[in-house]
């Protein structure tokens, strides 16, 4: 509907001005956008977009800083919704990329939000789109289409706190790079190329340490209750785990542009850090059944030696209860994203941190939803309240000429 | 002219196309063809269009003529507003309150330019330790009275200073030189007023009557109206852009009739739900980033 998107993004490439000295005779004043077209150039071959491809980049190895956001959409029909993700994928495509916006001179407003500076180095900007439940329902005539494993967001034990507008959505963007500040750029980008059409509905940011490590995947972060988080998350590069455990295949029962996507759980869980720090390190060690500072399982030396359960409390702790390491256990059933967060303080001044929880999987049921509802009940539940969060469809990679979702059209 | 000065109905600015200007009078309008990209998903640069200065000198003088017929339709209604004050008529202060403020809304962007007035006449209780504050002055001064603690002896000086200050403005106004940015950013400037986080949406504005929705009609009228003056000129520079912000602004009004009218009157503002409000912040968002074009689609600087 709208024929002006001022975050779209061009490749810009130097090109003669032929016929301009022709059109000068015409008296006809200097176009302004001229100066901008000769002084930014994009050499061939720059670093191929990590936008292109046959997944999306849910695989990139946690960023230090990233965002969630679930927006509605408001458009009125089919062809709106497919030129929506249109001007959304050409979006996220430049910001993946680094390419540079075209400015149009002073009396418009920037086209780049100029947070990063000028002429700024890579940023790292990854983004992923996910379609939540609702995007599905009669509005677009999607209902056939739908993933079929997609649903919203169900209710669990410990989800007094968790709110409607703080839940679910028709779209999830999820947003990481290599700075919170190129994470607000993108953020504003892309709502500035899709305002009013796609309208937000929570958004939670947060960051990650991120230590460099000889393996594909970084040493492991520690969560905001001083726990290392993601241990067993599987290693990205393999592809056949991959495979296994976060992408949609051929067979599995899905519509044909579902293929290579993948299902995102997102949840944001408040950790209640003051009760937290006030408590029994023993206690702390025996909810997760690891030590605090090594990340090792209790009455193991290293972070990965093998995990013991000697008696029913280890396996009712957290880790017990996500994977009881029986001869049935698949060893990893999702791959993790999250962040931690800092939301500075709640109504009652106290501290709103938490995690921030992203995960990708090929199954709900064995993934996201079967693992949280072992944990329902779990004594980690009096530190912990979760506030929101959704359940959504990652489409597969846009391919080399394709736009993010656009099978879902075709 | 395509309005006509009517002072019983501040409504009487339609929308309408200048006939005046016709696209042959215009220099040639002419597409230039900035960078391009050889890839496929690359979107053409927007085409520069020259237009005739002629065609804004023009809606900057038809600007001229508005303001005044609004400056002329603020006191008169500012004036019996402040006469059913002195009579003691709690019902009809109550009712020309916001009636009066209306004029005032759609040319905000000129009382923004001349310096003072704004401060004494819309002045809100957050820039006072309290709402007694004698230097707590104008329509939201006697809106307290009027709702609060109902005191119209209260009220009567402060009316009066408004009507005067109002007086002040008027002939202040004959001095202003109006610059054609006034339009262009004017008219953005009017909705990002509605939608400020301390603007109409929030429901700050009129907080003690509830009158907001007054406010923010009015706004939208004055971003109308300039977009209508600037529309000859835009139809040289950009038609999609014209055509885009036609539906928007219909989109906007269309919201706005659910709740009310001028006529009928508007709900009070507590009354508008959070889907409401939630559906007029993406269509405001949505009308401000096209309204952000206008200044530059039309070559200014």
């Amino acid at each position: 509907m709208v024929g002006h998107d001022v975050g779209e993004r061009l490749r810009v490439r130097r090109r003669g001005l032929a016929g301009l000295a022709g059109l000068a005779g015409l008296g006809v004043a200097a176009a302004p956008v001229l100066a901008a077209c000769s002084t930014e150039t994009i050499a061939a071959g720059a670093a191929p977009l990590a936008f292109r491809g046959a997944h999306q980049g849910v695989l990139t190895v946690s960023a230090p800083a990233g965002l969630v956001g679930a927006f509605d959409v408001r458009v009125e029909t089919r062809d709106e919704l497919a030129r929506l993700l249109a001007d959304l994928s050409t979006t996220v495509e430049g910001l993946m990329g680094d390419v540079p916006v075209r400015e149009r001179g002073g009396g418009f407003p920037a086209a780049d939000t100029g947070i990063l500076g000028p002429d700024h180095g890579p940023t790292g900007t990854g983004v992923v789109l996910g379609l939540g439940a609702s995007l599905f329902d009669d509005r677009f005539g999607l209902s056939d289409r739908r993933p079929p494993g997609l649903q919203p967001m169900p209710r669990f034990s410990n989800d007094r706190l968790v709110t409607p507008e703080r839940s679910n959505g028709d779209l999830s963007l999820t947003i990481s790079a290599s700075s919170s500040e190129a994470v607000v750029h993108a953020t504003r980008q892309i709502l500035r190329a899709t305002r009013g059409r796609l309208v937000p509905r929570w958004v939670q940011s947060g960051t990650n340490q991120v230590s460099p490590g000889v393996r594909s995947t970084p040493l492991t972060g520690r969560n905001l209750l001083g726990f290392k988080d993601g241990t067993v998350n599987p290693d990205p590069a393999a592809t056949a785990s991959m495979d296994e455990v976060v992408w949609v295949g051929a067979g599995d029962g899905h519509p044909e542009w579902a293929v290579g996507g993948t299902y995102q759980a997102v949840r944001v869980i408040r950790m209640l850090v003051e009760f937290w720090d006030r408590t029994r390190l023993s206690e702390q060690e025996a909810i997760f059944h690891r030590h605090r500072d090594t990340g090792a399982p209790l009455g193991a030396a290293d972070e990965f030696d093998a995990v013991d359960f000697p008696d029913a409390a280890a396996l009712d702790s957290h880790i017990g209860r996500i994977n009881p390491r029986t001869a049935d256990s698949p060893e990893h059933v999702m791959l993790r994203r999250g962040f931690n967060y800092a939301n500075g303080l709640d109504d009652n001044d106290q501290l709103d941190e938490g995690l921030l929880f992203v995960s990708y999987q090929r199954d709900l049921e064995i993934g996201f939803l079967g693992t949280q509802r072992r944990l329902d009940g779990e004594a980690l539940e009096e530190y912990v309240a979760p506030q929101g969060g959704g359940l959504f469809f990652v489409p597969p990679g846009p391919g080399a000429h394709g736009s993010l979702a656009r099978g879902l059209f075709d | 002219m395509p309005y006509l000065t009517d002072m019983s109905s501040p409504l009487s600015f339609q929308r309408g196309r200048s006939a005046a200007v016709g696209f042959s009078s215009l220099a040639a309008a002419l597409v230039i063809s900035g960078c391009s990209s050889d890839t496929a998903e690359s979107t053409a640069p927007p085409s520069v269009v020259a237009v005739d200065p002629a065609v804004i000198d023009t809606a900057v003088a038809d600007y001229r003529v508005y303001v005044d017929e609004q400056i002329a339709t603020m006191r008169s209604e500012t004036d019996a507003f402040a006469a059913a004050i002195a009579d003691g008529d709690l019902e009809q202060a109550q009712a020309l309150y916001p009636v009066s403020r209306r004029p005032w809304e759609r040319i905000e962007p000129i009382a923004g330019i001349i310096p003072g007035f704004d401060a004494a006449v819309d002045v809100r209780e957050d820039d006072f330790d309290s709402p007694e504050d004698p230097g707590f002055t104008g329509w939201h001064r006697i809106e307290y009275h009027l709702w609060v603690d109902g005191d119209l002896a209260a009220a009567a000086p402060y009316a009066e200073q408004l009507a005067s200050d109002l007086a002040d403005l008027d002939a202040a106004s004959d001095e202003l030189a109006i610059e054609p940015q006034v339009l262009t950013v004017g008219a953005q400037e009017l909705i990002e007023e509605v939608a400020a986080p301390s603007g109409k949406l929030s429901g700050e504005e009129d907080r003690y009557s509830g009158t907001d929705l007054y406010d923010f009609k009015a706004n939208v009228e004055g971003s109308e109206a300039l977009v209508d003056l600037l529309d000859p000129a835009l139809q040289v520079a950009d038609p999609d852009l014209a055509a885009t912000l036609e539906v928007q602004f219909a989109d906007l009004d269309a919201q706005l009739r659910e709740l009310g009218s001028f006529r009928e009157g508007f709900v009070v503002y507590a009354q508008v739900t959070d889907a409401q409000r939630s559906a007029l912040a993406a269509t405001l968002g949505e009308l401000a980033e096209s309204l952000s074009l206008l200044n530059g689609t039309l070559g200014l600087a």
